[in-house]
C-alpha cells in the first residue's frame, strides 16, 4: 500500500484529520447501504426461485400439449393456426427505486384472447395447449421483472461492497498512517527545537560567567 | 424518460416459440441459434420490456444477455425450450448470488 505523500505541517495535519472523518462518515453509510440492499436481496431470492420452478414446470406441460397438437393436426396445419396472432402492447412500465437501484415494474395489460383459426382444422386440443400458455404467460413477465430486480440489486451490492472495501482496507489506514506520520514528525521539530534552545542557554550562560 | 417497451418478445426454436404469437408476444423463431444475434439489435432497441430467450439459443448469445445485465429494460429472462432440460435460468439465479455475496452461499428453499 503506497503511503500519502504530505508536507509534515500542522496545516496537512488538519486536512487531513478532517478527511479521514469524511471517510468514517461515508463508511459508515455505505455499509448502512449494503446491509439494507442485501436484506432486500435475500427476501427476493426464494420467492423467485419458487416462481421459476413452478413457471418452468407449466411451461414444459404446456410444450406437452403443442407437441400433441401438432401430431394431430400436422405441423403445416399447426403453424398456419398460429400464425393468426399480431404482436400487442401487452405492458406498462414504471421505475421503482429501491436503495437508489431503479428496478423495473411491469403492469400485464389483459392478453389478447386466442382465436382467429379455423376451429375446423385444429383438433380442440390446440385450444386447451393455448389456454395453458395464456395461464403461465403473465407468471412468466412477473419472473422476467423479479429476475431483473435481483440482477440489478446484484450488481449494486457488488459495487457498493467494492466501495466499502476500498475505505475500510485502504483510504482509511492510508490516512491514519499519514495522519501518524505527521505526528511523529512535528514531534520530533518539536523536541529539535527545545534541545536547540537548551543549547543555547547554556552557551549564553556559559558566556556570562566568563 | 422510460422508453416506452411495452412488448413481450420471445426468442426460440419455432415448435417452443410459435404458441405465444397467439397471445400477443413478439415472437422471432429462429430457425438457427446464431440467427438471434441478427435480430439483438432490435430487441434490445426499447421497444420491448421483456425479453424471453430459450435455453437453446441462450447458449449462443450468452454474452450478449450478460452485457445488458446492467439495463433497467429490457429484463432478459431464460426459459426452457421445448425438449431442452432447464437449469440454466436457475445458474443465472445462482450467478447474480454469488456476484452480491461474493460466495456461493447456500440459500434454503425456505428462506423468503
Amino acid at each position: 500500500m503506497p503511503a500519502l505523500r504530505v508536507n509534515p505541517n500542522r496545516m496537512e495535519l488538519m486536512k487531513l484529520r478532517r478527511r479521514r472523518q469524511v471517510a468514517q462518515r461515508g463508511h459508515k453509510l455505505l455499509k448502512d447501504k449494503l446491509d439494507e440492499l442485501m436484506k432486500e436481496f435475500l427476501a427476493r431470492i426464494g420467492a423467485s426461485r419458487r416462481l421459476r420452478a413452478e413457471v418452468e414446470a407449466e411451461l414444459l406441460a404446456a410444450y406437452g400439449v403443442f407437441a400433441i397438437a401438432r401430431g394431430e393436426a400436422g405441423r403445416a396445419a399447426l403453424a398456419t393456426a398460429l400464425a393468426s396472432g399480431t404482436p400487442a402492447d401487452l405492458l406498462e412500465v414504471r421505475e421503482r427505486n429501491v436503495m437508489s437501484v431503479r428496478i423495473p415494474e411491469f403492469e400485464v395489460a389483459e392478453l389478447p384472447d386466442p382465436g382467429g383459426y379455423s376451429l375446423v382444422t385444429t383438433p380442440l386440443v390446440l385450444d386447451t395447449a393455448l389456454d395453458s400458455l395464456a395461464g403461465v404467460a403473465p407468471r412468466l413477465i412477473e419472473l422476467a421483472e423479479r429476475e431483473k430486480a435481483i440482477e440489478l440489486l446484484a450488481a449494486e451490492i457488488e459495487r457498493t461492497r467494492r466501495r466499502v472495501n476500498a475505505l475500510e482496507h485502504v483510504l482509511i489506514p492510508q490516512l491514519d498512517e499519514a495522519i501518524r506520520g505527521i505526528g511523529m514528525k512535528l514531534e520530533e521539530a518539536e523536541r529539535s527545537n527545545l534541545t536547540r534552545l537548551m543549547k543555547v542557554k547554556e552557551i549564553i550562560e556559559a558566556q556570562g560567567e566568563r | 424518460m422510460l422508453p416506452r417497451a411495452s412488448r413481450v418478445a420471445v426468442v426460440g426454436e419455432s415448435t417452443s416459440v410459435a404458441g405465444f404469437r397467439p397471445l400477443g408476444f413478439s415472437v422471432f423463431a429462429v430457425e438457427a441459434p446464431t440467427l438471434a444475434r441478427e435480430a439483438w439489435s432490435e430487441l434490445v432497441g426499447g421497444e420491448y420490456g421483456v425479453v424471453l430467450v430459450t435455453e437453446g439459443v441462450y447458449r449462443h448469445i450468452e454474452d450478449l444477455v450478460v452485457a445488458r445485465a446492467d439495463e433497467m429494460v429490457p429484463a432478459i429472462t431464460v426459459i426452457p425450450g421445448a425438449g431442452s432440460t432447464g437449469g440454466v435460468g436457475q445458474a443465472r439465479l445462482d450467478a447474480a448470488i454469488e456476484r452480491a455475496l461474493g460466495t456461493k452461499a447456500f440459500i434454503r428453499e425456505e428462506d423468503g
